[in-house]
């Protein structure tokens, strides 16, 4: 086998590198399709949301194509993978930009992934649509490039305090993994609980690990009345196995990103009951929710999914609206109906055909009412409560 | 389209510099380094913290880099001396694992998992394709002056003794030779030359995060100094750009498969790049460009 010489495999690899990127090459752009790509971790340790994100907004965009397209142009929705890795997403961004020409990057689910894609973005005029949670993003100088749907850490931080006193606790304990939003849902828990006459207590731990037995004993020594779960599903699916194990019958409390229904069935009906989960949420009745939930095939999609189905659906309308395709014109025109007044509508179609018709649309989506600050956060978000009961997740309230 | 290439090429020489240090410290002192990623973090960081935190002029960045890189490399070293093959291995994966975790957790250090953002660039990045191109020709400079660097150790008496340190210690030491001196040093540069890498690939993308560093970056060097040849510079040069090349191509033939979905095609596409190392590695087991047996010189 090693007659094969250097200058033919050499020779071979350079001609198979060209082939294979020949489609990209001699793809026509202009006038054509809207491209819009997605961003979204479909391997690494985001592995478990991507997929499901990429999904929703193939089959949003499907939905609008079919209903005439935006501008009478059809969408066209590129998938990219960013390995939840900023390095790889970094290179899958400047492949969608230059090669794709994609308009908006929906997705970017990682804060360091966000952080390392966004400059690319604001200085090409590339609208970044992202579900990241860290503080930091959106105080970077986007130029208004950026938006997410993700309520920030320190609101996260403030509601699972609040959360806390509810179900009757004084010591609250936080347990988490290191991650760009964990100081300061921290401190924000800590000003709700301390308010209250309570008080807290934080651990960090490494979500590589297999087991948490020491950081459970050491937690438990404080004796808290309820812990809060800040990490994502494997890490939180270890961390509850360990707590049942160590005989903790305090309250518990989680993000319904990782504490979901995945991870329920995992577990044994009595280790997961009476988990409480919070997540930001469309208000009660708007619709959006359930649409997400019929696109997708099942009866409780993931916050995610339901944010990068109202990314979709907010760019499909700003373009309608400002009467072109490009980023820019997403950003200045992506408030204008998002909020503002206007028919309430929870899906891009629907306003599509008001736009047209000259009216004025307020897209309230599936994830929350979608009103952005100058920024690019969310103004108000929504919660929903929920606890595991009898191995089901239930829903208790939408506040 | 141009910005792009432009961008794989200096990312691809990012990598190339990468392998040349892995190619130096694996391929000829025989020290197998996991920690590759470590020490291309410490020289990202330390030229990060140098010119954003410090206003330090950009350039001296790149040196305070190889410096940080460097000193790493020698007390890995140095703390490694006993142990060889898997055992070094496991250290060094080891730790570029506490880099890792110490710039994600030494909040007041390194900002921890935020990472550190607006790292000043060698040129105005607002200068558009002349920041790319100016960037680009830098790297490429970096990559020859190691590339030629590297030729001249590998054909002086440094070099000779430092591949008989590989071949047999024992014997290297009996002839004479202070077998620590030498891999002390070969693995010093080679940690400055992956802290160089770091510092590039800081100042060209803006940011650096712990996140960069996980093992993947590693294996993909590893993957590229297999395929180029592991003893030769130009064969890790060269196993470099192909890397590069073949990882960003395998975007577009998954494009040829439009019915798979989107996590298909990732899974696919992590299929193609071991297939292909499976692939030079039948075909050409000692790499592309295999190490040239040297005569000895004639006196």
């Amino acid at each position: 086998m090693t007659d094969v010489s250097r200058r033919h495999l050499l020779g071979g690899t350079v001609l198979a590198a060209g082939v294979l990127a020949l489609p990209g090459l001699v793809r026509a752009q202009q006038d054509g399709p809207i491209k819009l790509g997605t961003l979204t971790p479909l391997t690494g340790s985001g592995g478990s949301y991507g997929p499901g994100m990429a999904e929703v907004v193939k089959k949003a965009a499907a939905e609008i194509n079919q209903a005439g397209g935006v501008l009478g142009r059809p969408l066209s929705i590129i998938s990219e993978d960013d390995q939840t890795n900023p390095e790889a997403g970094l290179r899958a961004a400047r492949k969608l930009i230059d090669i794709d020409g994609v308009s908006a990057i929906i997705g970017t689910w990682a804060s360091s992934v966000t952080t390392a894609v966004a400059p690319v973005c604001w200085q090409a005029g590339v609208l970044l649509a992202t579900v990241s949670g860290a503080d930091s993003i959106t105080r970077l100088p986007h130029n208004g490039f950026i938006i997410r749907t993700q309520p920030n850490t320190s609101l996260q931080g403030r509601k699972f305090g609040e959360f806390a006193l509810e179900v009757g606790a004084k010591t609250v304990a936080f347990m988490s993994p290191q991650t760009p939003f964990t100081d300061a849902q921290f401190a924000e828990l800590t000003k709700v609980v301390t308010a209250a006459g309570g008080k807290t207590t934080s651990l960090i731990y490494d979500d590589k690990k297999t087991t948490f037995r020491t950081e459970v004993d050491q937690v438990l020594r404080g004796r808290p009345d309820a812990i809060v779960m800040g990490g994502y599903t494997t890490d939180t699916a270890v961390l509850i196995r360990d707590l049942y194990r160590a005989n903790y019958r305090g309250k518990l409390l989680g993000f319904a990103y990782a504490v979901n229904r995945q991870l329920v069935e995992a577990l044994p009906a009595d280790v997961s009951e009476g988990i409480y989960t919070l997540s930001p949420s469309a208000a009660e009745g708007s619709g959006g929710y359930g649409r997400v939930a019929k696109l997708l095939g099942v009866d409780a999609p993931d916050t995610y999914a339901c944010q990068v189905y109202d990314h979709l659906n907010l760019i499909a309308l700003a373009m309608a609206a400002g009467g072109g395709a490009t980023g820019a014109i997403v950003r200045d025109h992506l408030r204008k109906v998002a909020q503002g007044g206007g028919q309430p509508v929870n899906n891009a179609a629907e306003g599509l055909r008001m736009l047209a018709a000259g009216g004025k649309v307020d897209y309230d989506g599936a994830s929350g009412p979608c009103d952005f600050t100058e920024i690019g956060d969310i103004t108000d978000a929504r919660f929903r409560y929920e606890q595991v009961q009898g191995g089901k997740i239930t829903l208790l309230k939408i506040a | 389209m141009l910005t792009y290439l432009l961008f794989a090429l200096v990312v691809g020489s990012v990598y190339a510099l990468l392998a040349q240090s892995l190619m130096l410290s694996w391929g000829l002192a025989g020290l197998v380094n996991l920690g590759l990623a470590g020490f291309f973090a410490v020289g990202a960081y330390a030229s990060a913290m140098l010119v954003a935190w410090g206003h330090a002029p950009v350039l001296l960045g790149p040196l305070a880099a190889m410096a940080a890189a460097g000193v790493a490399g020698l007390v890995v070293c140095f703390s490694t001396l006993r142990l060889r093959d898997d055992y070094l291995a496991i250290v060094t994966l080891g730790f570029a694992e506490v880099v890792r975790l110490v710039a994600s957790n030494e909040v007041w250090l390194t900002g921890g998992t935020d990472g550190i953002s607006g790292i000043p660039g060698f040129l105005r990045r607002e200068s558009g394709m002349a920041f790319h191109l100016g960037t680009l020709a830098l790297a490429l400079l970096a990559v020859a002056a190691v590339y030629l660097l590297q030729r001249r150790l590998l054909r002086s008496p440094w070099g000779r003794a430092l591949r008989s340190v590989r071949e047999d210690e024992t014997v290297a030491a009996v002839a004479g030779k202070n077998v620590v001196r030498f891999k002390a040093q070969a693995f010093a540069l080679a940690a400055a030359i992956a802290g160089l890498a770091g510092a590039l690939y800081g100042h060209y993308t803006s940011y650096v995060a712990p996140d960069q560093f996980q093992p993947l970056i590693t294996i993909y060097i590893f993957l590229a100094v297999t395929a180029g040849g592991n003893a030769r510079p130009a064969g890790a040069v060269v196993g470099a750009y192909l890397l590069v090349g073949f990882l960003e191509a395998t975007r577009f033939a998954a494009e040829w498969l439009p019915e798979l979905s989107a996590l298909q095609r990732a899974s696919l596409r992590e299929m193609l790049v071991g297939l292909g190392l499976v692939v030079v590695l039948s075909l050409r087991p000692d790499g592309l460009l295999p190490e040239r047996s040297q005569k000895a010189p004639s006196r």
